[in-house]
């Protein structure tokens, strides 16, 4: 069979470019073509007509300068002799860096001159990034199958490759490979060519252009250059130029567009609005769950910018009113992914992780938005012991990391993770954020805190002279991986709870100021102090309850909606509807005990206290009936009786008829009546065992207790502080 | 030199624990401990008497702290939820100067008592730990309680302020203790937490799982037995354990005593007994 020639062309300084040219040769061998593989200072431009098919791998050098090798042949193909290249086929994989500005030009000046020369481009130029593996594959695979297809592979017009040449280029592939992972500088790809980040707001009170306003403030740390956009009288269509769009819009009435946003719907939606492929976006829609069409608004412009071919970059945010602490974590996630996109409109989805490390390092000190700074006292290094908890959702499988390393004592305990992350396990996950975001709380040795403001020195106690760290995720929460955990569940039980305001209406004082509602301040300073927890997320998970009563709300959303109970403000009929849902069995009286929740000190005092507010109330409500109030009930009344607990009062008068039966064959009642085989003790317990049994035998209580001395006493103090017993 | 104590026996040593008050009184005995029972006092109400009405307990509290001062002695309790509730209404009546004027208007006026706060209350635990130490406790030894122990705390006693110099979150004084009584004390993630026996009769549902899961955790770390300083939280360990094992599916079969037991049986009392226990581990595993 005669064949014809076809070229495998690489210009290569570090050698990937020849490595893949050897790699093509293979590939195109097995498809039964004979190419010739040549570096590019082996053939002069003039050797080029004579080849039909003709494959280019080139790198890019410096500031966009052709490698070493290519030099002279770029220079003579822009001379006065350049050939025409006319029946001539090719195709160009560029190798590059995203992180410097000339990204692949070396290839993409081949890419062009070949055209300019007459040539037919078999296929689209490929520009790789230092991750090129698959993407050049893909584009070997793809050249050599057309050319296959055609029956233009052939053999080639120069002088035979000399023996042992592919195996030595095989042999330098390490090195070069090394050499190109260097260069894959996260810096470089932050900070190099168009960075911009477009916010568009629609909004109707405000809170969306505000959000837009913050996100475009905290885009800076991610490389990014907000430009904040009022939807109204935005252009449409300049979006197609652009690679990354970020979507605030609230919604309306019954799921109408805010007032700014309607004309650029309309025309979003008309057959004038350009494609918007290569453009990356976000939503984060902001509504209110008491409408029937929440966060539609946010929902359209979801669909429609995937219907015009934008990449969604990150699932759209639905936000209820209270829209702070979602939106804020939703930007944590989004930004990064956001920055993650290049000037070239590619995805570098690898190195999301890294520029979330790269943007939570840029935070620095204990600043405060008034500008005061905290001095940060340092320690001399201590010993610790760092056992972290770990999850893989890929194979569910659960264990624990230990690290024992040398830290300074006042370093945060987020920073251990950090230099975990960074130092010794890539792969280790954990929220980051700033020292007080509590969404990045975990648990210490049973102790919930906001890793960021806690100290290694201060967390544990030095024992041996070594601190031992216990790290794992919050209890209570589905955990996604190692130490992340899902809040949703909470927040999905927040928003069940209605928590948003239903005022009554109020007369209104009179003030300088004019009519105005106005609150009594040790009121408003009580309702703040019920709610002033650091994190809803270590509340919730403060009670040991939570873990195993499925529906129970948890403390946070009790806590929070007790406040909205004792607010003078709140109207009558959402006082009940607070009450009712309080008094479920997924209320207060589903917290087994408050002492879990006490003893946290994450958790001020005044918000167990207001726990316990909420569940007295609870259950002065119910009349102190059902099981839990009949269980508080006749426990104090037993102790106004003889000023000690009567166990048998409290078992029958609680848990009543049935479950005592069931109690007696659940195995409960056996084994409190044999007992004595476990103790050892003795059978009968005094005269009683023996005329009112069970009662004591074994483990049973007596049915009547002798009274403590000056049992008046008792009764006197019961008398004057709560006359219901 | 006798350590002197008012003694508070907690509040079910008197009926559905009575294998704590039996081993008490020996054990303090032994680590020479005078014990002064408090006459007349209440129950510290276990936080229940709290759901209903907050200043009654904390008025009831006033009245044993009164009675602890007038005999010139600290509290100390066998029980992590007494001396968890105790600690607490002391803390608030200290902390609160308008408090504990009200409270002792009503003291006195009901019961002619009054009370300063100037007292202490104390497991039995810390008074061993702090004040006898552990050097001591060892050379009285007479039984090695040579099993793989889980000592369970609860998260009554496990307050600042409330458990001498132990952490509250990673404390060690019950594992320093088991290992001076010649135990192999096992590290467990539970020990601190609610088994939830203010819920018991209630939310019998979610204590089960609490009590489950415990035990589960206690024993999936190899313990062949747990130890518990709270007599409450042992009484549910113990008495609930097989509901709460079919409830769950999890096996918690398990010997759980109490900490005056442990103690009294490694001091040489009740030698019977532990036979029985170690019957209980090597043989039923319950």
């Amino acid at each position: 069979m005669s064949a014809s020639p076809m070229l495998i062309l690489f210009g290569s300084e570090s050698g990937n470019s020849e490595d893949l040219a050897t790699i093509a040769e293979k590939k195109a061998k097995s498809l039964g073509l004979t190419p010739s593989v040549k570096g590019m200072d082996e053939v002069e431009v003039g050797d080029l007509p004579g080849f039909q098919n003709i494959l280019i791998f080139c790198s890019t050098w410096g500031e966009g300068e052709m490698p070493d090798n290519a030099i002279d042949l770029w220079e003579a193909a822009n001379g006065d002799s350049a050939p025409s290249l006319s029946g001539c086929n090719f195709a160009v994989c560029a190798l590059g860096d995203t992180s410097y500005e000339f990204f692949c030009q070396s290839g993409k000046d081949w890419d062009g001159w070949f055209e300019k020369q007459g040539a037919t481009r078999l296929l689209d130029r490929v520009d790789c990034d230092v991750e090129y593996d698959d993407p050049a594959a893909e584009f070997t695979t793809n050249a050599l199958a057309l050319i296959a297809a055609s029956g233009t592979g052939g053999a080639t017009s120069l002088e035979e490759e000399q023996p042992g040449e592919a195996a030595e280029k095989t042999a330098d592939a390490p090195e070069e490979t090394a050499a190109e992972a260097d260069s894959g500088d996260l810096e470089g790809l932050l900070s190099s060519g168009d960075r911009s980040l477009i916010l568009l707001f629609g909004s109707q009170s405000g809170n969306s252009e505000g959000l837009a306003a913050k996100i475009s403030k905290d885009a800076k740390s991610y490389g990014l250059e907000g430009e904040v956009h009022d939807m109204d009288g935005f252009d449409f269509n300049s979006l197609s130029g652009k690679k990354r769009v970020l979507i605030v819009c609230s919604t309306w009435g019954e799921g109408e567009m805010p007032d700014n946003a309607e004309d650029l719907w309309q025309f979003s939606i008309s057959d004038s609005a350009s494609r918007l492929d290569g453009v990356y976006f976000g939503i984060c829609a902001l509504g209110d769950t008491s409408y029937e069409f929440f966060c539609q608004s946010g929902k359209d412009w979801d669909g429609q910018f995937e219907k015009l071919g934008a990449t969604r970059i990150i699932e759209r945010l639905d936000c209820d009113v209270d829209y702070d602490s979602p939106a804020a974590e939703w930007i944590l996630d989004a930004l990064p992914a956001l920055a993650a996109v290049d000037s070239t409109g590619h995805f570098h989805e690898d190195m999301v992780d890294a520029i979330k490390m790269y943007a939570s390092g840029a935070s620095t000190g204990a600043e405060g938005e008034d500008g005061f700074s905290m001095p940060e006292v340092k320690s001399e290094p201590v010993q610790a012991s760092v056992t972290v908890f770990r999850y893989d959702p890929e194979t569910s499988s659960t264990g624990t990391d230990t690290w024992l390393c040398s830290l300074p004592g006042h370093m945060s305990v987020m920073d251990v993770l950090r230099t975990l992350k960074t130092s010794q396990d890539g792969t280790l996950t954990f929220r980051d954020g700033s020292p007080d975001d509590s969404n990045t709380a975990v648990s210490i040795n049973g102790r919930l805190v906001l890793p960021g403001l806690c100290r290694l020195d201060s967390v544990a106690p030095m024992r041996d002279g070594a601190i031992s760290l216990r790290i794992e995720p919050l209890p209570g929460f589905e955990v996604i991986r190692d130490l992340a955990v899902d809040p949703w569940s909470l927040e999905r039980k927040r928003e069940s709870s209605k928590p948003w305001m239903v005022a009554a209406t109020r007369e209104g004082a009179h003030t300088p100021q004019g009519v105005m509602g106005t609150m009594d301040p040790a009121i408003a300073t009580r309702l703040h102090s019920m709610r002033d927890f650091c994190s809803q997320n270590i509340l919730h998970s403060s009670s040991d309850a939570v873990p195993h009563a499925n529906g129970y709300l948890g403390p946070a959303v009790i806590a929070s909606t007790w406040s909205r109970r004792s607010d003078p403000r709140t109207s009558p009929s959402k006082v009940e509807e607070i009450d009712t849902m309080l008094s479920s069995s997924n209320g207060i009286k589903a917290e087994t005990d408050l002492a879990s929740i006490n003893r946290q000190s994450s958790v001020p005092k005044a918000v167990s206290e207001s726990l316990l507010d909420a569940k007295n109330s609870v259950l002065t409500g119910d009349g102190f009936n059902g099981k839990h109030g009949k269980h508080v009930w006749w426990y104090t009344w037993t102790v106004k009786s003889s000023g000690m607990v009567n166990d048998t009062v409290i078992y029958r008068q609680a848990l009543g008829p049935f479950a005592l039966l069931g109690n007696l064959f659940s195995g409960v009642t056996a084994r409190m009546v044999l007992g004595f085989t476990r103790t050892g003790g003795n059978v009968f317990n005094g005269m009683l065992g023996m005329v009112a049994p069970p009662a004591g035998i074994g483990k049973m209580p007596k049915q009547l207790n002798s009274s403590v001395d000056n049992h008046h006493e008792v009764v006197a103090i019961f008398n004057e502080m709560d006359g219901r017993f | 030199m006798a350590l002197k104590y008012a003694y508070h026996p907690g509040n079910i040593a008197h009926s559905s624990a009575t294998e704590v008050s039996q081993t008490m009184d020996p054990t303090a005995r032994s680590l020479g401990i005078d014990l002064y029972p408090m006459n007349g006092a209440t129950s510290c109400g276990a936080g229940i008497i709290r759901q209903a009405n907050d200043l009654l307990q904390v008025t009831l509290n006033a009245r044993n702290f009164a009675i602890a001062e007038s005999m010139g002695m600290d509290i100390i309790t066998p029980c992590a939820a007494t001396a968890g509730n105790l600690n607490e209404d002391l803390s608030r009546l200290r902390r609160d100067p308008l408090l504990l004027e009200k409270t002792n208007e009503v003291l006195e006026r009901t019961t002619g008592l009054t009370m300063t706060g100037d007292l202490g209350v104390h497991h039995l635990l810390h008074v061993i730990v702090d004040e006898i130490g552990l050097d001591n406790v060892s050379q009285k030894v007479r039984n090695r309680i040579d099993f793989p122990i889980a000592g369970f705390y609860g998260p009554n006693m496990q307050q600042e302020g409330a458990c001498g110099d132990d952490d509250v979150f990673d404390p060690q004084y019950l594992e320093m203790l088991i290992r001076a009584l010649g135990g192999e004390p096992i590290l467990w993630e539970s020990r601190t937490q609610s088994v939830g026996v203010p819920g018991l009769f209630s939310e019998e549902a979610t204590v089960l799982r609490q009590i489950a899961s415990t035990i589960g955790d206690a024993k999936s770390e190899g313990a062949a037995m747990i130890v518990s300083a709270c007599t409450l939280s042992h009484t549910a360990l113990d008495v609930y354990q097989g509901k709460a094992g079919r409830a769950t599916g999890i096996s918690t079969n398990i010997p759980v005593i109490h900490l005056t037991e442990m103690l009294a049986f490694a001091m040489g009392h009740y030698n019977n007994r532990l036979a029985q226990l170690r019957t209980r581990i090597a043989v039923i595993g319950d």
